[in-house]
């Protein structure tokens, strides 16, 4: 009885460092994955913002939409690469479902860098002109949706 | 008895291919059954935006008056081998400018060719057949008034048995059968406008309702997100990604109000502001060039289809 209860153990926790390692494994980059799907987050936060006065579901606030005009440029410009290694891309093995980076990003032809400035040009021009005005922020828009979608249409695969 | 069994399977092999040629027999639409007809060409180019044509058959990248040039070439690698979009510009040798409007009207309703041969479902006139015959022939009008291209396309390159044609016919007989996609809301006016831009023009379902395994749209799960077709030319699945549900389901875009979808089509920020990306982007750019009342109408349609869940039963 005590053997089998000692086997039984040892299986239970042979299996579960089997299962630890695996999923060490599986998740080499796992922490670069959340940091850069957190930035994209920042992203998504402070467009928010000035999306919500575009719409009209906020009103217009020149100082919180100039901050968060200069949020998004002051993101656009830092130097993400250590989030992004190579092999961190959906079709890694195990990455299906966490990643939906195309592998292409990382190919010898990649737009990625062109991409990414192309946004920080668009966001550059919303940085200088969001506190002048609602109008401002509207027209400015369209051109900072394009420099997310630039990379979005190449790089990042349909999902649910 | 041998020869009886040898008879007897050669009657009935005579028989199958008796239906076979019966069932995949092209059925073209006859001159008669168009309407007279004046040309509005501004219904045209609302209509071409609609369709998307330019996402297939312009130049891959193209942009802005490049979308006019519809030169074909476009690879679409899918589990059937890869499809090339034909060159559609008005060239009378490498494009469609020799075409009767009854041959452009058989290519879009019918999937047919000038001569008479199936054309491949990767053209998506299972949706576009919906279209009335009076905005084909304004579309056909728009289309003659752009730019010539002298390319030359190859075929496709697709494996036994989808390389036979004539197949096709079989196909078409359990599957092309007009104006049944999407519940009828003939009582609202912008429902049913939207009802059309989406299962017509727009052929929303072609990417977002799932299919058989005849590629057959299931008309059970209308909306309800499929596994992209589109595989790279390379034939690598596991970047295909997913097609989104876009039902009012909770799996779907259920938390979405109709002015969330009217904005998104029209600047390609979603409500949480993230943006589209793939080759919804493209789609995105074409909506944004229609008027707001019909992306408006599209979100309404969109928002009265039955909720359905991202889970296959």
């Amino acid at each position: 009885m005590k053997k089998a209860l000692l086997v039984t153990l040892a299986t239970v926790a042979l299996g579960a460092t089997t299962i630890a390692t695996f999923a060490q494994d599986d998740l080499a980059f796992a922490n670069q994955i959340d940091a850069r799907q957190s930035f994209m987050h920042v992203y998504r936060f402070n467009l928010g913002m000035l999306g919500a006065m575009a719409r009209g579901d906020a009103p217009y606030d020149a100082e919180q939409a100039s901050a968060a005009a200069n949020n998004l440029l002051a993101a656009s410009k830092m130097n993400n690469r250590a989030m992004w290694p190579a092999g961190s891309d959906m079709s890694a093995a195990g990455y299906e479902g966490i990643s939906f980076a195309k592998a292409g990003i990382w190919g010898a032809d990649s737009e990625a860098g062109a991409k990414g400035q192309a946004l920080t040009e668009a966001l550059e021009a919303m940085a200088a002109v969001a506190g002048d005005g609602l109008d401002a922020v509207r027209s400015n828009m369209g051109a900072v949706g394009n420099g997310c979608k630039g990379c979005h249409e190449l790089y990042r695969a349909d999902r649910d | 008895m041998m020869k009886r069994t040898l008879v007897a399977g050669l009657v009935l092999a005579i028989v199958f291919a008796c239906v076979f040629f019966v069932l995949s027999m092209p059925r073209p639409l006859a001159e008669d059954q168009l309407p007279d007809h004046s040309v509005n060409l501004s219904n045209g180019e609302l209509l071409f935006w609609a369709g998307g044509c330019a996402s297939c058959h312009a130049a891959a990248g193209a942009e802005e008056k490049e979308l006019l040039t519809l030169s074909g070439g476009l690879e679409l690698g899918t589990p059937f081998g890869i499809f090339r979009s034909p060159n559609i510009s008005p060239d009378p040798e490498f494009g469609i400018g020799g075409w009767t409007d009854l041959d452009f009207v058989n290519a879009m309703v019918k999937g047919l060719s000038p001569d008479n041969q199936h054309y491949y479902p990767a053209f998506p006139y299972p949706n576009y057949q919906n279209i009335s015959f009076r905005d084909l022939l304004d579309l056909r009008a728009f289309l003659n008034t752009l730019p010539p291209s002298p390319n030359k396309v190859a075929d496709h390159s697709l494996e036994f048995p989808y390389s036979f044609r004539r197949g096709l016919g079989l196909w078409k007989s359990r599957y092309l059968a007009r104006s049944e996609s999407g519940p009828a809301a003939e009582a609202d006016s912008q429902l049913e406008r939207g009802r059309y831009l989406v299962n017509g023009p727009g052929h929303c379902g072609a990417c977002h309702t799932p299919r058989d395994q005849y590629g057959g749209e299931i008309k059970e799960r209308f909306m309800a997100g499929a596994s992209s077709l589109e595989v790279g030319a390379g034939g690598d699945e596991s970047s295909a990604g997913r097609i989104p549900n876009i039902t009012p389901h909770t799996d779907g875009i259920g938390a979405w109000s109709e002015s969330d979808i009217a904005y998104a089509l029209e600047t390609g920020f979603d409500p949480d502001f993230d943006t589209f990306g793939g080759s919804m982007v493209e789609v995105q750019e074409n909506m944004a060039r229609l008027p707001a009342e019909d992306r408006a109408a599209i979100a309404a349609y969109l928002k009265s289809i039955p909720a359905v869940s991202s889970e296959a039963p």
